[in-house]
C-alpha cells in the first residue's frame, strides 16, 4: 500500500506538530484511548500536579477564611477554557491529593475537592459548547444553595446573585454565550480580555458558590454571617477573577504561539 | 503553607490496610455531620484523638491545625452563639435587637450548639491528617485503585504526585528567576505586588508543564496506555483479621449512629 492509498485514520496521539507531508490526519477524538473527554490523560496528570503545587503557594491572605487563598483558585478559575471538561477530572485529582498534602486549604473537609471539580466542569462544558449540561449544573449548584432551610432567611438569596446567577444567563443567552466563546477560540485581541474574565467568572462561581453551600450545611451559617459579608466576599471574588483573567489570558496566548495542546474546541462537530 | 507527611512509622493505625482507613475516614465524616448534639460530636472528637495517640503521632500538628483555623471557629462561635434561637437564657447583653435577629441574651443552647459547630470543624479537620500521617502515599494510592476508582483516575493522581518534585522545582526556578527581574515573592509586599508576582510564576509554570505533557504522552502512547490488560501493582495490599475487625467496628459504629439519628438524639 502506498502512502497516497492509506486511508486516513483517527489518531490518538495529540502532538501537535504534524510530520510534514504526512497524509494522516492527526484528529483528536472524545472518546479515544489514553483521553479523557477529548483531553489527553497526560496533560490532566500535568495539570492534577500543577494544581497540587499551586495549592501550596499563598498567594492572597484572606480574613475570616482558611487563612490564604492559594494559586488553586486561579488554576480552577482557568481550568475550564484550557481543558474543557475534563477539567472536573484533573481539578478532581489534583484537589483529591492537594487535600491529602494540605488538608488545611480545604474548609469543607475531605469532601473540599468537589468545589473545584464543580468549577472545572461548568466552565469545561461551557467552553465545549455543552450548554444544557453546563447549565443544569449550574441550577443544580444555586438550587443547592436554596434547598438549605438556612438561605430561606433574610437576604439570603443575594449570596448566589453576583456572580453565579449572571453566569447562569450567559450560559443560557446564546448571544452572549457565542461571543463569548469565539473571543476565545479566535483569540481575538479586543474582546479576548473580557470573555475570559466572564470565562474566569463562570469557573469561579461555580467553585465559590459549592464551598459556600456546603460550610452552610456543615457549619449552619445564618443570614447574621453572609448578608453583612457579602460586599466583602464579592470583592474577594473579584480579585480572584481579575487575576484569573490576567492569568489566562497568558496562558491562552502562550499555549496557542508554542503550538502546544489546547482543548479541542471542534469537538462540538 | 505546610504540608503534612508520614509521621507514623511503627504504630497499629500504620500497620492497617489503606482501605480500612478510608473507610474509617468516611464513617467519622459522616457521623460528624449526622450529628449537631455536643456530646455526641465530642465523643467523635475522642476516637479520633484516641487514634491519634495510639499511632503516636506528635501533637505539634493538631496546634498547628487550630492555629490555622482559629479564625473560621470564631466565626462560626460567634454567629451561633450570638444568633442561635435559645430558650434558656443565660446572659442579658443588651435590648433586643430585632433588625439582625438578636434576642439580647446569650443563650445555653447558643453556646452549646456553636461548641458542637466547632468541634465539628476539629473533626473534620484532623481526620484526614491522622490517615495520611499513617499511610504512605503509594499505599493510599493503592487503596483508591483497589476501592474501585477509575484506573485512569487513580493514574492522574499517582502521575501527578509524581511529578510533583519536578514541578516544584520548576517553580522554584522561576521564582528565582524572577527575583532576577525585580519581581518580589516576599510576603511583606503590596498587594499588587503579590498579584504581579501571582502571575509572573503561574504562566511560564503553566506553559513549561505543558510542554513536558508531550514527552510524557509519547512515553505512555509508546507503553500502550489504554490496552485492555489486567494491571497488576508493584505493592500488593491485603486485608488482615485486625483490618476486618476495625471495618467491622466501623460498620457497627455508622448504623449505631444512624440508627439514633432516625430515632432523634443527637440533634439539637
Amino acid at each position: 500500500m502506498t502512502d497516497q492509498e492509506q486511508p486516513k485514520t483517527e489518531l490518538e496521539s495529540s502532538t501537535p506538530l504534524e510530520q510534514p507531508g504526512s497524509t494522516v490526519t492527526q484528529v483528536r477524538t472524545y472518546k479515544a484511548k489514553g483521553r479523557i473527554a477529548g483531553m489527553s490523560i497526560a496533560v490532566l496528570a500535568i495539570w492534577a500536579a500543577l494544581y497540587i503545587v499551586a495549592s501550596a503557594i499563598p498567594a492572597l491572605p484572606v480574613p475570616g477564611m482558611a487563612g490564604m487563598i492559594t494559586l488553586n483558585a486561579i488554576m480552577t478559575a482557568i481550568s475550564g477554557m484550557i481543558l474543557g471538561p475534563a477539567a472536573a477530572i484533573a481539578n478532581a485529582a489534583g484537589g483529591i491529593v492537594s487535600m491529602i498534602l494540605f488538608p488545611y486549604g480545604f474548609s469543607a473537609g475531605p469532601l473540599g475537592f468537589l468545589t473545584v471539580t464543580m468549577g472545572g466542569l461548568v466552565a469545561g462544558l461551557f467552553m465545549a459548547n455543552k450548554w444544557v449540561p453546563a447549565a443544569i449544573a449550574e441550577i443544580l449548584i444555586i438550587g443547592s444553595w436554596f434547598v438549605n432551610p438556612q438561605s430561606w432567611q433574610t437576604g439570603m438569596w443575594m449570596v448566589p446573585l453576583p456572580y453565579s446567577a449572571i453566569a447562569l444567563l450567559v450560559i443560557v443567552i446564546k448571544p452572549v454565550r457565542d461571543w463569548v466563546r469565539n473571543a476565545i477560540i479566535t483569540q481575538n485581541k479586543k474582546t479576548m480580555w473580557l470573555a475570559v474574565f466572564v470565562m474566569c467568572m463562570i469557573g469561579h462561581a461555580a467553585e465559590f458558590l459549592t464551598t459556600n453551600t456546603m460550610v452552610n450545611w456543615m457549619f449552619n451559617l445564618t443570614w447574621q454571617y453572609w448578608v453583612p459579608t457579602l460586599p466583602y466576599w464579592i470583592m474577594v471574588d473579584t480579585v480572584v477573577i481579575l487575576a484569573s483573567t490576567i492569568v489566562g489570558v497568558g496562558v491562552l496566548v502562550g499555549l496557542k504561539k508554542a503550538r502546544l495542546p489546547l482543548f479541542p474546541t471542534t469537538l462540538e462537530k | 503553607m505546610f504540608s503534612v507527611s508520614l509521621k507514623s512509622r511503627n504504630s497499629p493505625l500504620q500497620k492497617l490496610d489503606g482501605r480500612t482507613k478510608l473507610i474509617f475516614l468516611a464513617v467519622i465524616f459522616i457521623l460528624v455531620l449526622l450529628f449537631t448534639d455536643l456530646l455526641y460530636i465530642t465523643a467523635l472528637l475522642a476516637l479520633v484523638l484516641a487514634a491519634w495517640f495510639i499511632a503516636k503521632l506528635p501533637t505539634q500538628p493538631l496546634k498547628e491545625m487550630l492555629q490555622f483555623f482559629v479564625w473560621i471557629a470564631v466565626i462560626i462561635l460567634v454567629v451561633q452563639v450570638f444568633f442561635y434561637p435559645g430558650t434558656t437564657n443565660l446572659v442579658h447583653i443588651s435590648k433586643p435587637v430585632p433588625a439582625i435577629g438578636f434576642s439580647g441574651y446569650l443563650t445555653l443552647e447558643g453556646i452549646l450548639f456553636g461548641l458542637a459547630m466547632v468541634l465539628r470543624l476539629v473533626v473534620i479537620m484532623i481526620v484526614a491528617p491522622l490517615m495520611v500521617m499513617t499511610t504512605p502515599l503509594p499505599e493510599l494510592m493503592l487503596a483508591l485503585v483497589k476501592l474501585k476508582i477509575p484506573y485512569k483516575f487513580a493514574f492522574i493522581m499517582t502521575t501527578a504526585l509524581s511529578l510533583l518534585p519536578s514541578i516544584q522545582n520548576r517553580s522554584a526556578i522561576i521564582q528565582q528567576a524572577q527575583l532576577c527581574r525585580g519581581i518580589s515573592y516576599d510576603s511583606g509586599g503590596k498587594f499588587i505586588t503579590k498579584l504581579k508576582a501571582s502571575v509572573s510564576l503561574l504562566i511560564p509554570l503553566i506553559l513549561g508543564a505543558f510542554r513536558d505533557s508531550q514527552t510524557l504522552e509519547v512515553a505512555m502512547n509508546s507503553r500502550a496506555f489504554g490496552a485492555p490488560i489486567k494491571r497488576t501493582f508493584l505493592l500488593e495490599s491485603r486485608f488482615t483479621p485486625v483490618d476486618i475487625l476495625v471495618i467491622a467496628g466501623t460498620f457497627t459504629l455508622l448504623t449505631v449512629g444512624v440508627m439514633l439519628r432516625i430515632r432523634g438524639f443527637g440533634v439539637y
